[in-house]
């Protein structure tokens, strides 16, 4: 396909990569100086933050395309596509877990507190080995998920590449038919989607909840996979937007889908809201201190109370009424801007729950340049594996006219 | 030449429905109603149709809604000055639950009223120049014309593979 063809060519552009690169040295740069100084710990709450939100980008954007051929939907073909590019990420997200072991000493306030029974949950040779086996279950449903889905989207008259090599002998061995293949992407789609939840909430409960070790709340973990779908909605319609825009690809979207996808972001912002206030009204009722004391901090007290509301404001009053109007959510280019706000608000939201936990007796917020240093640097690591993911396989940027089931 | 008649093409298949809407659009003819047995986007897009006010009125019952139910609240509560475990009278956080009611319901009646507002209902002389076959499988294009034009455009819709249904509307003879 020369189309194809030549969206490889762009994408492999050396500008764009540069940047990208530029971007993750800048970022390690920025994390190193960080660990070097003399608070090493704020260098890894912003890796735990980056990690936490990139991470989320890449599970939730999948879990689109998942949701999409499970519910047989028919619009979002195009965008099952994209969606399925941010795959590229999982590898680099495990990776990205892993290193966290070597921050375990400035990331864990429990370490070194009486958990008074705790422990037996709360120790960090368990702690790592559940999570990286429920990363390691998700990430490998959502590959067999996209294993299958490739058998019916990838073009075998192009034969260059191991990985493509590879693919075309298993499959060869493994597949007999395209029914057979859609029915094993369901199976695997409904596993990665069960995955999803209960991972996500393990990871929402020991990374993020676990940091003030006496509070909790039996809904973090569904507050946390409805805001990773949230985000990984988000990064999709920059994703589409940005490759829609430029004119070098050919790769272009209907005012419809993007109308759709927006409502579907649209009703993420409001679910994610929802299980905000959901937990909040328990607590209130419940006004038992030791669950209000986590909600005073951080919605009640300087600095935290005028970050609580600027988030609150900027992922879902603005975006809501925003939203409300049809005509901009077929804009890419304001979809984009308002997306990157909220990815932005959320990542925010994130050094809200973990940022008190962690500068227990700060005055001002923990945040600095080296915060949005790291998080360039994260930015880019994402574009650089999607754009790899793109290049190994242009067939993703094939628009098909019509519907596709 | 007072007489203005109304020709009515039938047609089963959507995409030849579409197609004749074109046509009619950029030819002499005046197009005047067009009746779909189910929801078409490619007929409204067809169309050009203005976009529906009915948002606005659904808008505006929810805004309302939500001041409503919330007032409501407060009114309620501050009636008695029943302290409950330490809450405030006027507590904010479950007043929300209220509100958000008041929001859908009030949204819901707003888009009903804008509903029967808009398609200018009740209607009870029913419609002039209606064929029942609109109610079944069929896509009925109503186009006007002069007496003159009459023949070309039965002609029209015939060779586009539609039925069709003359009405003939009488004007005051000058």
């Amino acid at each position: 396909m020369p189309s194809n063809d030549k969206n490889t060519v762009v994408l492999q552009k050396k500008p764009w990569v540069l940047i990208c690169l530029s971007l993750v040295i800048i970022g390690l740069g920025a994390f190193i100086v960080g660990l070097m100084g003399r608070h090493p710990e704020r260098a890894w709450q912003a890796y735990l933050i980056n990690f936490l939100l990139w991470s989320s980008i890449a599970q939730g954007g999948l879990l689109f395309s998942v949701v999409m051929h499970t519910v047989k939907a028919r619009w979002s073909g195009p965008l099952s596509n994209l969606a399925e590019s941010f795959t590229a990420f999982f590898p680099i997200s495990f990776g990205l877990f892993l290193i966290l072991y070597l921050g375990r000493n400035d990331l864990f306030p429990w370490l070194h507190q009486d958990l008074h029974g705790k422990e037996v949950w709360l120790n960090i040779p368990f702690l790592f080995a559940r999570d990286s086996v429920g990363l390691l279950i998700l990430y490998s449903l959502g590959f067999l998920y996209l294993y299958h889905a490739f058998w019916l989207k990838l073009d075998r008259s192009i034969s260059s590449g191991r990985i493509r090599t590879f693919l075309y002998k298993q499959w060869d061995q493994h597949i007999p038919d395209a029914q057979t293949c859609s029915r094993r992407m369901t199976v695997f789609g409904i596993l990665y989607i069960l995955a999803f939840a209960l991972i996500l909430s393990l990871i929402g409960f020991d990374l993020v909840m676990s940091m003030d070790p006496h509070w909790y709340s039996t809904l973090f973990g569904a507050y946390t996979f409805v805001k990773a779908f949230y985000v990984g909605l988000g990064g999709l319609i920059i994703l589409a937007s940005a490759l829609h825009l430029l004119p070098e690809i050919d790769f272009r979207l209907k005012p419809s889908n993007f109308h759709d996808i927006g409502k579907l972001f649209f009703a993420f912002c409001l679910v994610w809201a929802d299980f905000f206030y959901v937990q909040l009204v328990v607590i209130w009722y419940g006004n038992i201190p030791e669950e209000t004391a986590y909600v005073i901090e951080r919605t009640m007290t300087p600095p935290w109370n005028s970050l609580a509301w600027f988030i609150f404001i900027i992922c879902f009053i603005l975006p809501f009424f925003i939203l409300l109007n049809k005509k901009i959510k077929t804009k890419p280019q304001f979809m984009s801007i308002l997306c990157t706000v909220v990815i932005m608000g959320i990542w925010l939201e994130h050094l809200l729950l973990i940022g008190p936990a962690l500068n227990p007796h700060g005055s001002a917020l923990p945040l600095g340049l080296m915060d949005g240093l790291i998080f360039l640097g994260f930015s880019g690591l994402m574009a650089l594996a999607v754009t790899a993911f793109l290049n190994l396989f242009p067939e993703l940027l094939r628009v098909t006219d019509g519907e596709v089931t | 030449m007072g007489t203005e008649y109304r020709v009515m093409g039938l047609f089963t298949d959507e995409n030849r429905a579409v197609s004749a809407i074109e046509a009619i659009k950029d030819s002499p003819w005046s197009l005047r109603r067009v009746h779909s047995p189910v929801p078409s986007h490619k007929i409204s897009d067809a169309l050009d149709l203005k976009k529906s006010k009915i948002g606005y009125f659904t808008l505006a019952g929810g805004i309302t809604g939500f001041f409503a139910g919330f007032l409501l609240a407060v009114f309620t509560a501050s009636q008695w000055h029943l302290i409950v475990s330490g809450k405030p009278i006027i507590a904010l956080v479950p007043f929300f639950i209220v509100g958000f009611e008041f929001t859908i319901l009030f949204a819901i009646f707003g888009n009903v009223v804008g509903l029967i507002h808009q398609m200018q209902l009740p209607e009870f002389t029913g419609l002039e120049e209606y064929d029942p076959r609109c109610s079944g499988e069929h896509f009925g294009i109503l186009a006007a014309c002069k007496a003159d034009e009459l023949e070309r455009l039965k002609a029209f819709f015939q060779n586009r593979g539609g039925e069709i249904n003359i009405f003939s509307k009488k004007q005051e003879h000058q």
